[in-house]
């Protein structure tokens, strides 16, 4: 403003001087030289203030040589067509340079405000890649509150919070930023009657959960759409600093669960190999002695049960920790009732039947697991078998069953549903051998594979615990 | 009689290990850590060896390598670790065989048997004929025997048995039986495997579904049991 009342005063001045010497010195200098010397006001005045102190020179500059110089003298009558012309060729020149003045002008303007922006940009993002990256979008917003008051990091949790600083339209812009990404609130086009913007950290188009929060300006001022451009540049720096943290943040926590899984496999495996060298020599000494003794007999047999107890003791606790690792493959039931029939020892008085159909089709399921709940529903028959223990298997529609049965006291209806459970103590059952873990890791292990375990009545009034496998899919047998 | 060497860092199971094998009719040597079982086989005279996975002093996987690129010694591999794919790494490198502890020493000194045969038999031109058990291999005529009779096999078939008869029944894992009778690109069709498998067995087998000749190892591989 000041700018532009000074234009108008230097251009009646220069308006001034320029009559003033060119009627001093009209003799020397000629109509023509002191024509072009009215230029000289047009020009700095509209170089300065733009088209109408340019506009004012131009006509006091016409009126002046008219009054001054042109013949009639002192008498504003206009003469020939070339006064006309004079008059005219100054208004233009007074117009065309305080076109490009101001032209000048706002590209320099520009450049400062882009040269501005860029600093800030850049003095942003060298404070938050320095230091800590968890405290990072802190330091930010700390920054930011310094250079354009009071500014704010929120989250979703704004919306339900009763949020002091913002009224309700404040929060409405909030939301309306949260759920579409839009900048919003003062200074943009969706609620700008809001008394704080409200500014997306994540790119437009990309859901994010953070807003940034500037208050209006503490002048009074509106902040103009170049400036809400350029909070939006600032927030998108804030948002790659709170990513970065929230990476850094998940990484530590990967580590972290990592470490305490590798801790607790470490754990285990030492305490199998702890209570497995210790069980070898054991069992390799009493086996020695067995050939002779029958009291070793007895000791051997209880160390073997103790082995197998161990391995449901680590079953159990890799079911529990969820850390059981499926390596499925198609298998032939004949391999996995066959070693699973070898590995255990079954005593002299229990005969093992056997009807496994030779066409039976393949199944999916884990070889080293299936193996486990293979031992132990053999192991359970064997221990409560009166004569035999006895395994059928047959091919249904799209799965195959495997039924462990044995001609026991059998397992009364009511107790059935309560079979799986751990250390589940069944009436009338004699349980005095049994870990109390073996069928919860059989219907643990079987979950986990998609086989169904169930558990009934067999036609020796024993009980019998049938597997339903999933078929393998490819070439049949 | 053969010298073999036990390595284990528990005394007591070296002590156990050294009595099984006196009684098994064999020398005992033992070593309690990695330094001393290579420095022991460096001065030769070893016939084969018993490894303890868990050694304090280097990864027995690696250490089952070093020896192999040393030499063709039967290394049976003993392993307090359920682990599979650890016993597979073992004999994918080289190891003959592997017993799990707490191990039946009967089952130990069968498998030390076989990878002493293995052993024998190495530096041998490849023979006309592989026995073991009640089967019998012509290679010349292509013939498979059980107790002395012909038996008819495809080609596969005969392939498969013929490998696991080499083996003389150590264990050999699926991928290895792929490779050798399928080809490198067919290690990971087991299925292939279990269909011939299935199929010998109706041949080999008295009771094709409690099988006790073609035996299985969960997860691991094939053997052929000596029911002779």
């Amino acid at each position: 403003m000041d700018r532009r009342v000074s234009a108008y005063g230097l251009a009646a001045l220069g308006v001034a001087a320029v009559a003033w010497l060119t009627s001093a010195a009209f003799a020397w200098l000629g109509l023509a030289s002191s024509a072009l010397l009215f230029l000289l006001p047009v020009l700095l005045a509209s170089a300065r203030g733009g088209i109408g102190p340019g506009l004012f020179a131009a006509l006091a500059g016409a009126a002046a040589y008219n009054f001054l110089l042109l013949p009639p003298l002192f008498s504003f009558r206009v003469h020939s067509s070339d006064n006309i012309v004079s008059v005219a060729v100054l208004a233009l020149v007074a117009l065309v340079t305080s076109r490009l003045a101001t032209r000048l002008k706002e590209r320099e303007a520009d450049a400062l405000s882009q040269a501005q922006a860029s600093g800030e940009a850049a003095e942003l993002s060298a404070l938050l890649s320095s230091g800590d990256a968890e405290t990072a979008p802190g330091r930010g917003v700390g920054w930011l509150a310094a250079h354009y008051g009071a500014a704010l990091l929120l989250d979703r949790t704004v919306l339900d919070e009763d949020a002091a600083a913002f009224g309700s339209l404040d929060l409405s812009a909030a939301a309306w930023a949260l759920h579409n990404g839009d900048a919003t609130g003062h200074g943009t086009a969706i609620m700008p009657a809001a008394d704080w913007s409200f500014i997306p950290l994540a790119p437009r188009g990309r859901a994010g959960g953070h807003l940034l929060a500037v208050a209006r300006p503490a002048s009074g001022t509106t902040r103009g759409e170049a400036q809400v451009a350029h909070l939006q540049e600032l927030a998108l720096l804030l948002g790659q600093a709170s990513d970065r943290a929230a990476l850094e943040r998940e990484q530590h926590e990967r580590e972290r669960v990592e470490q305490s899984d590798r801790l607790r496999r470490t754990l285990l495996t030492s305490l199998a190999h702890d209570f497995r060298t210790p069980l070898t020599v054991i069992t390799g000494q009493l086996a020695t002695l067995s050939a002779k003794s029958s009291e070793a007999q007895d000791a051997l047999r209880a160390a073997r049960r103790l082995d197998r107890t161990i391995d449901d003791l680590l079953a159990a606790a890799r079911l529990e920790e969820g850390s059981l690792a499926l390596a499925p493959e198609s298998l032939d039931l004949v391999d996995a009732a066959s070693a699973a029939c070898e590995a255990v020892a079954l005593p002299a008085r229990i005969a093992l039947q056997r009807a496994i159909p030779a066409d039976l089709p393949f199944v999916r399921a884990d070889p080293v697991l299936l193996h486990h709940v293979l031992l132990n529903l053999l192991d359970n028959a064997a221990r409560h078998a009166k004569t035999h223990v006895a395994l059928a298997a047959r091919a249904e529609e799209d799965r195959v069953t495997l039924a462990i049965s044995d001609d026991g006291k059998g397992i009364p209806e009511a107790e059935r549903a309560r079979v799986f459970e751990r250390f589940a103590r069944i009436e009338g059952s004699d349980r005095h051998e049994g870990s109390g873990l073996g069928l919860s890791i059989v219907k643990g292990f079987a979950d986990a594979m998609a086989i169904a375990v169930e558990v009934g009545e067999a036609p020796t009034g024993g009980a019998c615990f049938t597997l339903a496998l999933p078929r393998a899919e490819g070439p049949a047998p | 009689m053969s010298r073999v060497l036990a390595v284990d860092d528990e005394p007591a199971i070296r002590r156990l290990l050294a009595a099984i094998l006196t009684r098994g009719g064999h020398e005992a040597a033992t070593a309690a850590n990695a330094r001393e079982a290579l420095a022991l086989l460096a001065r030769g005279g070893i016939d084969a060896v018993l490894l303890d996975l868990g050694l304090p002093d280097r990864d027995g996987i690696e250490l089952v390598g070093a020896i192999r690129a040393e030499s063709q010694v039967p290394i049976i591999v003993v392993t307090a670790r359920s682990d599979v794919s650890e016993k597979i790494a073992a004999l994918d490198l080289g190891a003959d065989d592997y017993v799990t502890k707490p191990f039946d020493a009967d089952e130990l000194l069968a498998r030390l048997r076989s990878a002493l045969r293995r052993a024998e038999s190495n530096g041998e031109a490849r023979p006309e004929s592989v026995e073991f058990g009640p089967i019998a291999i012509d290679r010349a005529r292509h013939e498979a025997r059980l107790n002395g009779a012909p038996v008819a096999l495809t080609p596969k078939e005969f392939a498969v048995l013929e490998t696991l008869t080499e083996a003389g029944g150590r264990v050999l894992t699926h991928a290895a039986i792929l490779e050798r009778v399928w080809g490198k690109a067919h290690v990971a069709d087991v299925d292939y495997l279990r269909v011939a498998i299935r199929a010998l067995r109706l041949k080999l087998e008295a009771d094709p579904s409690a099988p006790r000749l073609i035996r299985n190892e969960p997860a691991i591989g094939y053997r052929l049991a000596d029911i002779a």
